[in-house]
């Protein structure tokens, strides 16, 4: 026969029965066993996708550095010490008076 | 088991027991039944795999057997299939045309009782080991050997020698 026994030896034996040939396994197989074939939308509602926990486990460490500099960049910066002059108004009549000192006199 | 490993199972090893059903069964159809019956069982008896019965080929053989066995045995009595049966189905020129012999061939194998025949299927057509055989089937190395010599004594030889015989007459 075909491995380690006592029909080994004769492989004229083996050719003659292999003549009786059969095909493989047919679709409707398939569907019996495995249900019909999903269309690739339906993936998109229903479908589910696998993950080692090492790559979850990194996905979820990048995604919390990520957040966590974003929210640093959105953190509003310290108010600023220098002076408003936003209502300042200039005088509009400006009563100068020029006082003399002492010594101009002499 | 997970579903994508059963996918995998079904996958890798559906059309060697399809070819084993039906050359078990003689019948495509009956073919189909079995091999969808033999996943379902393994589906519903996912503990099955647990236990140490080498490998999930020699465990789906054993599984696709079994049913193939309850449906023989629910078809027709085999003590019926004797030396004369072999005869008939041997009695028609084998050096015909393909088909033909081929036929033949099939009638030939489907007259062996059936601890005989799953022997000689999975050791020349699907290739395994007697030892495989011998786990796939649950049945001693000796008992599997012995079924092997049996096979050549009954059936294969007598197909030689008509195969030689019509090449003599066509010479």
């Amino acid at each position: 026969m075909g491995t380690g026994n006592d029909m080994e030896n004769d492989p004229k034996l083996s050719e003659l029965l292999k003549e009786w040939r059969i095909p493989g396994a047919p679709p409707s197989l398939d569907t019996r066993v495995l249900g019909a074939p999903r269309k690739w939308w339906s993936f998109l509602l229903t479908g589910s996708i696998r993950l080692p926990v090492p790559v979850v486990v990194a996905i979820a460490a990048v995604l919390l550095v990520m957040a966590f500099a974003l929210a640093r960049q959105r953190t509003p910066p310290p108010p600023a010490s220098s002076v408003n002059l936003a209502d300042f108004q200039p005088v509009l009549d400006p009563n100068i008076h020029i006082i003399r000192g002492n010594h101009d006199a002499q | 088991m997970t579903d994508p490993e059963f996918r995998e199972a079904y996958g890798q090893h559906k059309d060697m027991l399809y070819r084993f059903a039906w050359r078990m069964t003689g019948s495509a159809a009956t073919a189909e039944d079995l091999v969808q019956d033999c996943f379902v069982i393994l589906l519903r008896n996912k503990a099955i795999l647990n236990r140490d019965r080498g490998t999930l080929r020699s465990l789906l053989i054993g599984i696709t057997r079994n049913v193939a066995r309850k449906h023989l045995r629910s078809e027709r009595s085999h003590d019926e299939l004797d030396e004369l049966n072999i005869a008939s189905a041997t009695s028609r020129p084998i050096d015909t045309d393909d088909r033909e012999r081929s036929e033949t061939i099939a009638r030939v194998v489907a007259a062996l009782p059936p601890l005989q025949r799953e022997v000689l299927i999975l050791a020349e057509y699907e290739e395994l080991s007697l030892e495989e055989i011998a786990r796939a089937v649950g049945a001693e190395l000796a008992a599997v050997k012995s079924r092997a010599r049996e096979n050549l004594r009954r059936v294969l030889a007598p197909l030689l020698e008509m195969k030689g015989a019509a090449h003599g007459n066509r010479e």
